[in-house]
């Protein structure tokens, strides 16, 4: 047994000096050509990689952008020239000009003019595309060949960000005659002007093969070629080590076996929270006081330690996480204080009999439905609330029963967590807009107006202010309460320089693959 | 040999799981718009995406519209088109199939034929060491779920030795063909395949064995003992034939899963097949990718009884004439 172990140690070790010869270049800074690189995912098909087919989340998007790009784009640390080399708003006219780069082709070898811009913009109006809300720009318009404006139906602050930055340019020549464009999935729909074309992409095995557009604007990408394959997140770590991946997301509990084995690490800003619903329309919910109550009983701190082993920062109530830039410190907190949570609810009326409250004779009891993901999580709330007096029934349902229990006002508390935390534009989402996945609170005007006023200030700071208020304001009234924000991580072997884009990649992709890493 | 009365019971059976099919789907909470959509926060579900989506997924239409349009497809060769995947759900499907076609069929021949042999040679030294260890072994090997033996395969086998490969049915983009790509295929699938044999195996064996004992001791075999025939052919033709019925019933249920039996392996393995396709269709409610999977399942589980029922007076002539 032990001869046979030992035979294999050269089978193991060539592996790995290929590995580290493979890792050794990239201590130079200077774009040293890198023949092929492989990326893992766990799911492994993310859709044709084609502005219409690619599927409704950020890792199609992430695959279509290695082929089609935007006007503008981001580094690590803010906007960069892309198709524009330059852009400006014309305030009195809420208009922004785009001066566009004037060597770019597409793969096929036609030029790229503002011809191309005009007809996205005007395609989108009648085929939406799923990421870019198509009613902010009203319309487009050619200035000259390489100058386009794109007037707003109103001021939006985030248009570099959701729309100038996220919708991806599509050749006129072949999508004006494409009338189905979910049904697009010719050689022609991957034709855009990025730095990658498509080689091959197999629906069923989730993989894809990219090759360098050598032709690039800005020069021939070194490397040469990017796959993505499909291998579970549990598996990743193995493949990682033994060189046959190149980066790949990992779990957090093997993070530190990761940085043993020589690989790098990098962590996502936070993009992600937790949150528990309340059903706010509904008695004894519908106080403000005693959701304030409810705040007060959860310990998110020991929430985020216990139920995520520590890999998670615990929740700010007014949503924005402490990292971020738009993050107000004079949040209202509620640090834990079971004590002044009993208060609460004895100005509410609630007295004490046996283990729980009760009030005319009914004892205190909440319903709390969860996906089986958040089992965990719903049982620490449990715990805490029962602790103070509040009778907790803790359900796990399945993920959409949840959702449409939610969604039709059929719960007292729920779990469930959304992604976006980057630009605050996500805060008019979750709270104002319909459906499950928002708290759909109307019900504070002075919020409906700040919420309001934020998207179409196109001041920074002013729209810091309002951002900031809009913080007190929601942690104050507490429609949902954000619980904690996951820490993400992916490891990969160093020979491309992988960074998480500044507020994600286009409207706020939190993935480390920005088509930048692999063309500078 | 089959009687018209069989086929109307073929046909009935056939129209009820159709419509079952198209029901039950329809009857899970949520709908695709939901949960394709609902939980990605950076969608600008503007009214005008919605409308077209709704339209698309002909969420706008009652019941009896879209079972209408689902029937009148359906006789044309219409699968219907996938709104997860974005393409026809019979290329979704027949993408897949043949892998789980390889992998499950493959694990199934070798559980059967290895249950069947083992059991024989069990039964016939019944009582003795060899007989007792087998019957210990393949007991606690039944115990084990099929994911958990493959993710121990996977765990010894691929990450910890590296002789085999660690995802996937074949080597992406290695540039093999011929017979390099075969053993490449081959080596993708060796590990998958154990895991679902190994745990598949007991239920044969422990059936076959089980008759093997019971049939040893009929008179018949007292006769074929005295006519002095060899212990091979007694063994084999006289016991083993009389044992297979139950096997053959067993490994018929089998057949039927074939299309969705290997789920958790395929999803450990991230093998790409009908059962992990089946798993995501229902998490984003995809109704023509489910409706064609069950389908599919349907087909293959009458295809199966089917063929029991013809194999059975086959094997046991005695069959025919019980009514």
């Amino acid at each position: 047994m032990i001869k046979r172990i030992l035979s294999l140690i050269p089978k193991l070790l060539i592996p790995a000096i290929i590995a580290s010869l493979l890792v050794l270049p990239s201590c130079a800074t200077s774009p040293a050509e890198i023949t092929s690189y492989t990326i893992a995912d766990s799911t492994g098909d993310w859709g044709y990689p084609s502005p219409y087919t690619h599927y409704s989340r950020g890792p199609g998007y992430t695959r279509m952008s290695f082929i089609f790009e935007t006007l503008v784009w981001k580094s690590a640390t803010d906007f960069v020239p892309q198709l524009a080399k330059e852009w400006e708003y014309v305030e009195g006219e809420d208009a922004y000009i785009f001066r566009l780069q004037n060597n770019v082709s597409w793969h096929d070898g036609t030029e790229f003019t503002a011809e191309d811009v005009v007809f996205t913009f005007d395609y989108a109006k009648e085929h939406p595309y799923q990421l870019v809300d198509n009613t902010i720009v009203k319309s487009a318009e050619a200035v000259d060949k390489y100058t386009v404006k794109l007037y707003l139906s109103k001021p939006y602050s985030p248009f570099l960000q959701n729309v100038a930055g996220t919708q991806p340019i599509i050749p006129k020549h072949i999508w004006q005659d494409v009338s189905e464009p979910g049904k697009f999935t010719d050689p022609a729909a991957v034709i855009g002007t990025g730095p990658y074309t498509l080689a091959d992409y197999s629906k069923e095995h989730g993989t894809y093969l990219y090759n360098a557009f050598d032709d690039y604007y800005l020069g021939r990408p070194p490397v040469k070629e990017i796959k993505f394959i499909k291998i579970s997140e549990e598996m990743t770590p193995a493949a990682l080590k033994e060189g046959s991946v190149s980066a790949g997301s990992i779990a957090p509990e093997i993070v530190s076996e990761m940085e043993k084995a020589g690989l790098t690490i990098i962590t996502a800003p936070v993009a992600w929270n937790a949150k528990m619903t309340i059903n706010h329309q509904k008695a004894p919910l519908s106080s403000k006081q005693f959701r304030q109550a409810l705040a007060y009983a959860i310990d998110r701190e020991s929430l985020a330690q216990i139920t995520q082993r520590g890999h998670a920062l615990a929740g700010s109530p007014g949503v924005i996480p402490p990292t971020s830039d738009w993050y107000n410190p004079d949040t209202p907190q509620y640090e834990y204080d079971p004590v002044r949570s009993q208060q609460l609810l004895e100005e509410l009326g609630y007295q004490m009999e046996g283990d729980y409250f009760t009030k005319d004779g009914k004892e205190l009891e909440l319903e709390l439905i969860a996906a089986a993901d958040y089992k965990e999580v719903g049982q620490f709330i449990k715990q805490q609330l029962e602790a103070v007096g509040i009778k907790v029934d803790f359900k796990t349902l399945e993920a959409k029963t949840v959702d449409s229990k939610v969604e039709a006002w059929d719960f007292d508390l729920s779990i469930y967590g959304h992604g976006g935390l980057y630009d605050p534009s996500i805060l008019n989402k979750v709270i104002m807009d319909e459906g499950f996945n928002s708290a759909r609170y109307e019900s504070n005007e002075t919020l409906n107006q700040l919420l309001g006023a934020q998207l179409t200030e196109m001041d920074a700071s002013q729209r810091k202010d309002m951002v900031f208020q809009i913080q007190e304001v929601y942690a104050e009234d507490l429609p949902a309460l954000t619980l904690y924000y996951p820490k993400w991580y992916w490891a990969h072997d160093g020979s491309v320089n992988l960074f998480y884009t500044k507020d994600g990649i286009a409207s706020g992709v939190p993935i480390p693959l920005n088509r930048m890493a692999f063309v500078k | 040999m089959f009687s018209k009365r069989n086929v109307t019971t073929y046909a009935i059976a056939f129209a009820f799981i159709l419509v079952l099919n198209f029901l039950l789907p329809r009857m899970m909470p949520g709908d695709p718009l939901m949960a394709i959509y609902g939980d990605e926060a950076l969608i600008a579900m503007t009214p005008e995406l919605r409308a077209q989506l709704v339209e698309r997924f002909a969420l706008d239409q009652s019941l009896w519209q879209q079972a209408g349009a689902y029937f009148l497809a359906l006789f044309q060769g219409e699968l219907g088109h996938s709104y997860y995947y974005n393409a026809p759900v019979l290329t979704v499907i027949l993408g897949r199939l043949p892998w789980t076609l390889l992998l499950v069929g493959t694990s199934l021949v070798l559980s059967t034929v290895l249950g069947i042999v083992l059991g024989l040679e069990s039964g016939w030294r019944r009582g003795s060491r060899a007989d007792r260890a087998m019957l210990a072994g393949l007991m606690s090997l039944n115990g084990f779920p099929d994911f958990f033996l493959g993710m121990l395969l996977l765990i010894i086998f691929g990450a910890g030795l590296g002789i085999f490969p660690l995802a996937g049915a074949l080597t992406p983009y290695s540039g093999l063909s011929g017979l390099a790509l075969v053993l490449d295929i081959l080596r993708h699938l060796f590990l998958p395949v154990a895991a679902l044999t190994l745990s598949h195996l007991a239920s044969g064996y422990l059936l076959t064995r089980n008759t093997m004992i019971t049939v040893l001791k009929e008179p018949y075999m007292l006769t074929a003992r005295a006519k002095g025939l060899p212990p091979r052919i007694l063994k084999y033709r006289h016991a083993g034939r009389n044992s297979m019925l139950p096997v053959v019933t067993s490994t018929g249920i089998w057949i039927g899963r074939v299309v969705t039996g290997a789920i958790f392996v395929e999803l450990v393995f991230a093998y790409p097949g009908v059962g992990s396709l089946i798993y995501e269709a229902l998490l984003t409610r995809d109704y023509p990718v489910i409706q064609g999977v069950f389908l599919l399942v349907a087909i293959f589980v009458l295809a199966a009884n089917f063929l029991v029922d013809l194999s059975y007076p086959k094997l046991d002539p005695r069959v025919s004439y019980a009514y």
